[in-house]
C-alpha cells in the first residue's frame, strides 16, 4: 500500500479558483452562501453541519452589522474570534471550509478569504477503557477526536518536547493523522520512518488507526501486528517516555505506537501498577495462558494420532473412556469444537451485549452440554478447547488476540500429519517469521533475538523500578537513561 | 594486499546484516551439536570404552587449537575462505579448493538431513512417506535460508536456548545407573585414547564454518572468546552425555545400542507422560534445522563468491541436490557409508587446517622478508 505516491491530484482542477470548489458545495444542501446587506456588504459562506452558528450570531454579525468595513483586514481586527486567517490560496479556503470554518469575502468574485474558525465540536466523551480494562490505574480512553486524543496526552506529559506532527493522509478523506514523540528520547530515524510511511500512503480512505497499522507496517502479510494498538492514553505516554512514536489518528479511539516487540503486546497496564513480584507472575501466567491456547489442541491431536504410547497408564484409561463413543478422528472432533467456538466468538463480537451473553449460554452450556451427551466430542476435549479459549482472552492487546485465534490451525494440520515433529515444525516457521519480521525497521522478536540482556528486565518479568534504569534499547532511544542507578540503589549499612 | 581487497568487493557485508560477537557462541555451538550427539557414545566407546571420557577432552583441545588457528588465518586476510584461498593458491586452484569446501558443506548438510529422517523413521514413524515429508521440510529449510544470515543466527540462539534444558533429563539415567562406573579405569592404552578421540571428534565438526560467516561478524576480534566459549560448551554437553550414557549401559551394551541419548529419554517418566523420546525427537528438530540451514547457507555462499551467482540459485540448486540425495539413499548401509565418508572428510578438511595455517604464515614470512 505505501508506494510512491502518484502525482494524481484530484484538488488540481480547483487550485487556483475558490469557486469551483463552492460550484461543488452548491450541491449539499447544508453549504450557506449568502450576500450580507447592511453596512457592509460582504459573502458569507460555511457548512452548517460543522460549524457553530452561534459564532456566526454572537461574535461575526453584530460586528458586521455594526460598522462599515471597506476590507477584510478591518474586519479581522474587530471580530471578536482568535486565529482569524486572510487566506488567498483556493487550497487552503477549501481545506479550512470543509473543517468547519466560515469564509467570509468581500464580494462573490474576489479571491481573497477571511476565515474564521467555528468548528463544532460533537462527539463522544472520555469514557473508561473497555477493550483494556484495568482494576487499578487512570480509567480514560480515547475517543475519536484527534484534539481531544492529543488532550489526554499532553496533560500526562508536561514537557516542551512533546511534539506533534501532521500529516494529511487519504485522496478522498484527506484524515488528519497525528505523529507524537518527544524530541530529545525518540531516536529521530524512527519518527522519520513513520513520517515518510505516513507520507507515502496513497489510498482513498482512512477511517480508523487500523488502516494506517495494515499500511504502514513493515510485512503486511504477516499476521502479526506490527504497530502497538491501544486506547489507554497512560500507555501511550508511558511509550512516548520509552522513546517510542505514537500515531494518532482522527476518526479513531485508538493510538499505535511503534517500535514494539512481541513481549510487549503480552504486558499489561497492570503490570506498571502492581508491586514488581505479583506483576512478574502475572505475566507470566499470561504467557503460558498464551503457550497453552496455541498448542493444547495441537497436541492432543498429535498424541492422541501419532504417539499414543506417551499417555501414562492412569490418564489413558480416562480419555479412552472420554473417547469410547466418538465416530470421528481426533482432528475432526478437533476442528469442529474449534469451528464452533469461532463461531460463538464471532457471533459474540457482533451481537450487542445483552444477546451476547444469551449466545454464551446457549453457546458454551447447551451446545457443548449436548454435544458431548451426543457423542459427538470427548469432553476431554470440550475442556482443552473450552480452557484454550479462555486462555486466548487473557492477552493484554485485543489484536494479538486475533492472531493467536489464527495461528493454532497450521499446528492443527501438522500435528495431524507428523504429529509432534510436524508441530514442531510449524514451530519452527513461525520463530523464523518472526525472527525475520521488523518494526518500523527494528527486530521484532527482541530481546530474545538480538538478544538484548538488559531489556530482558521488562520481558518476560517486570523489575522493580529501581532496577529499570535504562530505557529499552530496542527503540534505540537518544538519550537512555531513566535515571543514575548509583545514587538510588547505593547500599546501606545497618542503623544508618 | 589492497589489490585483494579490490577485485572482490563482495567479501565486504553490509554493516545492517552483521551481527554482534557474541552470537559467535550460538553459531558455533549449534553448528557442532548436531545428530551426533545422539549415538556418539557407542563408538568412541568402541575404541576405550568407559575411558573414552578422556578422549573427549583431547579432541575437545585439539578443536580448540584449530578454533585458534583458523582465527588467526583468517585475521590476516580479513576475508573468508575464498579470499584465503585465493590469496595462498591464486585463483584458480583457490577457486577450486574453495569450491571442495563448499561441496563438503553440501555434504554435511545431507548427512545431518538423512540422519535425522532416519531418526524420525526409526523411533517415530516407520512408514513415513520419504518423498512427501523431506519435500515440506527443504520448503521450510528454503525459507529460512531465504532469510539470510541473521535470521539464521537467530534460529541457532533460540535453537542453543531451547535444547539446554533437555540436558537437565540426563538427571534420570543418572540416578537409575551405577555412578561407579566412572570410577578411572586406565585399562586402555594412550593409542586407544587417541583413536576414540579422533571419532570424538568428528562429534566437533562444525568450527570450520567459521571459514565462511567470518565477515558476517562485527568486530570478528572480539568474537575470539566467545567462539571459545562456544567450542567450550560443546565439550561440556558432550561430556554430561556421555558421562550419563557410561552411567547407564554397561560397557557391552553400550556397543548395542545405535542412538544413546534418544534411548536414555526413554525412561524420563512423569506422571502426565511418558515416552519422552517423542518429544525429545521433536524438540531435536529445533537442533537439526539451524544446523542444516547454516550449512546449506555457508555451502551456498562460496559458489556466490567464487562464480559470481545469485546465492539463491545456489541454495536452489543444492535443495534440489537434498532432495535428490536424502530420497536415494534409502538403506542403512548406504546411510552408514556416507556418514563414514563425510566424517572421513570431515576429518581431512580438519587436518588441513593447521596446512593452511603453516602455509599461510610462511607466505607472510615472505612477504615481510620481501619488503
Amino acid at each position: 500500500m505505501v508506494r510512491e505516491r502518484r502525482s494524481r491530484n484530484q484538488s488540481n482542477s480547483n487550485q487556483g479558483n475558490v469557486h469551483s470548489f463552492y460550484k461543488a458545495l452548491k450541491e449539499s444542501n447544508d453549504f450557506e452562501i449568502y450576500t450580507l446587506t447592511g453596512k457592509t456588504s460582504c459573502v458569507i459562506s460555511y457548512l452548517s453541519t460543522i460549524s457553530e452558528i452561534k459564532t456566526l450570531n454572537e461574535s461575526i454579525l453584530p460586528t458586521l452589522k455594526g460598522k462599515e468595513f471597506q476590507s477584510l483586514e478591518e474586519i479581522k481586527a474587530n471580530i471578536p474570534v482568535e486565529n482569524i486567517r486572510i487566506s488567498e490560496k483556493a487550497e487552503d479556503i477549501k481545506d479550512r471550509v470543509l473543517n468547519g470554518h466560515i469564509a467570509i469575502q468581500m464580494s462573490q468574485k474576489d479571491k481573497q478569504a477571511l476565515l474564521i474558525p467555528a468548528f463544532s465540536t460533537k462527539g463522544r466523551k472520555v469514557g473508561i477503557p473497555e477493550v483494556e480494562f484495568s482494576v487499578v490505574g487512570p480509567k480514560e480512553a480515547f475517543v475519536e477526536s484527534l484534539e481531544v486524543n492529543v488532550n489526554l496526552i499532553r496533560k500526562r506529559l508536561h514537557t516542551p518536547n512533546l511534539i506533534m506532527k501532521e500529516v494529511k493522509v487519504g485522496t478522498v478523506t484527506s484524515t488528519r493523522v497525528a505523529v507524537l514523540y518527544i524530541d530529545g528520547i525518540a531516536n529521530p530515524k524512527n519518527v522519520q520512518t513513520v513520517i515518510q510511511r505516513l507520507k507515502d500512503i496513497d489510498y482513498d480512505q482512512i477511517i480508523d488507526s487500523s488502516f494506517v497499522t495494515q499500511m504502514i507496517a513493515d510485512n503486511s502479510n504477516s499476521p502479526f501486528p506490527q504497530l502497538l494498538d491501544t486506547e489507554r492514553p497512560d500507555r501511550v505516554t508511558e511509550a512516548l517516555v520509552e522513546g517510542k512514536v505514537s500515531v494518532l489518528v482522527d476518526g479513531s479511539p485508538h493510538a499505535l505506537t511503534c517500535p514494539t516487540t512481541i513481549v510487549e503486546f503480552f504486558a499489561a497496564s497492570d503490570d506498571y501498577f502492581l508491586p514488581w513480584h505479583l506483576a512478574t507472575v502475572f505475566r507470566l501466567i499470561r504467557l503460558f495462558a498464551v503457550i497453552f491456547s496455541v498448542l493444547s489442541t495441537p497436541l492432543y491431536v498429535a498424541i492422541l494420532t501419532h504417539h499414543h504410547e506417551m499417555i501414562p497408564e492412569e490418564l489413558l484409561a480416562t480419555i479412552i473412556s472420554s473417547r469410547a463413543d466418538i465416530p470421528f478422528p481426533p482432528i475432526l472432533e478437533v476442528i469442529i469444537l474449534e469451528l464452533a467456538i469461532e463461531l460463538l466468538r464471532e457471533a459474540g463480537a457482533r451481537l450487542p451485549a445483552k444477546i451476547g451473553q444469551t449466545i454464551g449460554i446457549v453457546g458454551g452450556i447447551v451446545i457443548g452440554t449436548a454435544a458431548v451427551d451426543a457423542g459427538l466430542t470427548s469432553n476431554v476435549l470440550l475442556i482443552i478447547v473450552a480452557l484454550s479459549a479462555l486462555a486466548s482472552f487473557t492477552t493484554p492487546v485485543y489484536q494479538i488476540g486475533n492472531t493467536i485465534r489464527l495461528i493454532r490451525f497450521p499446528f492443527i494440520i501438522g500435528a495431524q500429519m507428523w504429529g509432534l515433529v510436524g508441530v514442531s515444525m510449524v514451530m519452527v516457521f513461525y520463530i523464523g517469521h518472526l525472527i525475520k519480521l521488523t518494526s518500523i525497521g527494528n527486530p521484532f522478536f527482541a530481546p530474545l533475538y538480538p538478544l538484548r540482556f538488559t531489556d530482558l528486565k521488562d520481558a518476560f518479568i517486570r523489575l522493580p523500578f529501581d532496577k529499570q534504569s535504562k530505557r529499552p534499547v530496542q527503540t534505540r532511544p537518544v538519550e537512555s537513561t531513566r535515571f543514575d542507578p548509583r545514587e538510588t540503589n547505593k547500599k546501606r549499612d545497618i542503623d544508618e | 594486499m589492497n589489490k585483494i581487497t579490490r577485485s572482490q568487493p563482495d567479501a565486504n557485508v553490509p554493516e545492517n546484516l552483521l551481527v554482534t560477537p557474541l552470537f559467535a557462541l550460538f553459531l558455533i555451538n549449534a553448528m557442532q551439536v548436531g545428530v551426533g550427539i545422539l549415538g556418539f557414545e557407542s563408538y568412541i566407546a568402541k575404541d576405550a570404552g568407559y575411558d573414552s571420557w578422556l578422549s573427549i577432552l583431547i579432541a575437545g583441545a585439539g578443536i580448540h587449537l584449530l578454533l585458534w588457528m583458523i582465527y588467526q588465518i583468517l585475521h590476516d586476510t580479513n576475508g573468508d575462505i575464498v579470499s584465503v584461498h585465493r590469496e595462498v593458491f591464486g585463483k584458480y586452484l583457490g577457486g577450486f579448493l574453495s569450491f571442495i569446501f563448499s561441496i563438503y558443506l553440501f555434504l554435511l548438510s545431507l548427512v545431518v538431513f538423512r540422519t535425522f529422517i532416519e531418526v524420525i523413521q526409526v523411533w517415530i514413524f516407520p512408514r513415513l512417506q520419504l518423498w512427501f515429508f523431506t519435500a515440506v521440510t527443504l520448503l521450510l529449510i528454503f525459507y529460512l535460508v531465504h532469510g539470510g544470515f541473521r535470521l539464521i543466527t537467530g534460529l541457532c540462539v533460540i535453537s542453543v536456548l531451547l535444547t539446554l534444558p533437555l540436558l537437565l533429563l540426563k538427571f534420570f539415567p543418572i540416578q537409575a545407573g551405577v555412578v561407579t562406573n566412572l570410577y578411572p579405569h586406565i585399562d586402555h592404552s594412550i593409542l586407544e585414547l587417541l583413536k576414540a578421540a579422533k571419532t570424538s571428534v568428528l562429534g566437533f565438526l562444525g568450527i570450520e564454518l567459521l571459514f565462511v560467516f567470518y565477515p558476517f561478524i562485527k568486530n570478528p576480534n572480539n568474537s575470539k572468546k566467545w567462539a571459545h566459549y562456544g567450542v567450550f560448551l560443546t565439550i561440556c554437553i558432550y561430556m554430561v552425555s556421555a558421562l550419563a550414557s557410561f552411567i547407564y549401559f554397561s560397557e557391552k551394551q553400550l556397543e548395542q545400542v545405535t542412538w544413546a541419548t534418544i534411548s536414555l529419554w526413554k525412561i524420563v517418566e512423569f506422571p502426565f507422560i511418558e515416552r519422552f523420546e517423542y518429544i525429545g525427537v521433536a524438540i531435536w528438530l529445533y537442533v537439526v534445522i539451524p544446523n542444516i540451514c547454516l550449512a546449506l547457507w555457508a555451502a551456498s555462499r562460496i559458489p556466490k563468491r567464487i562464480f559470481k551467482v545469485k546465492q539463491i540459485y545456489a541454495v536452489a540448486c543444492y535443495c534440489v541436490l537434498l532432495y535428490i540425495g536424502s530420497i536415494l539413499l534409502n538403506e542403512r548401509r548406504e546411510l552408514e557409508f556416507l556418514n563414514t565418508f563425510a566424517n572421513w572428510i570431515g576429518f581431512y578438511i580438519l587436518m588441513y587446517i593447521p596446512v593452511l595455517f603453516l602455509l599461510k604464515k610462511l607466505r607472510g614470512i615472505r612477504r615481510k622478508a620481501d619488503e
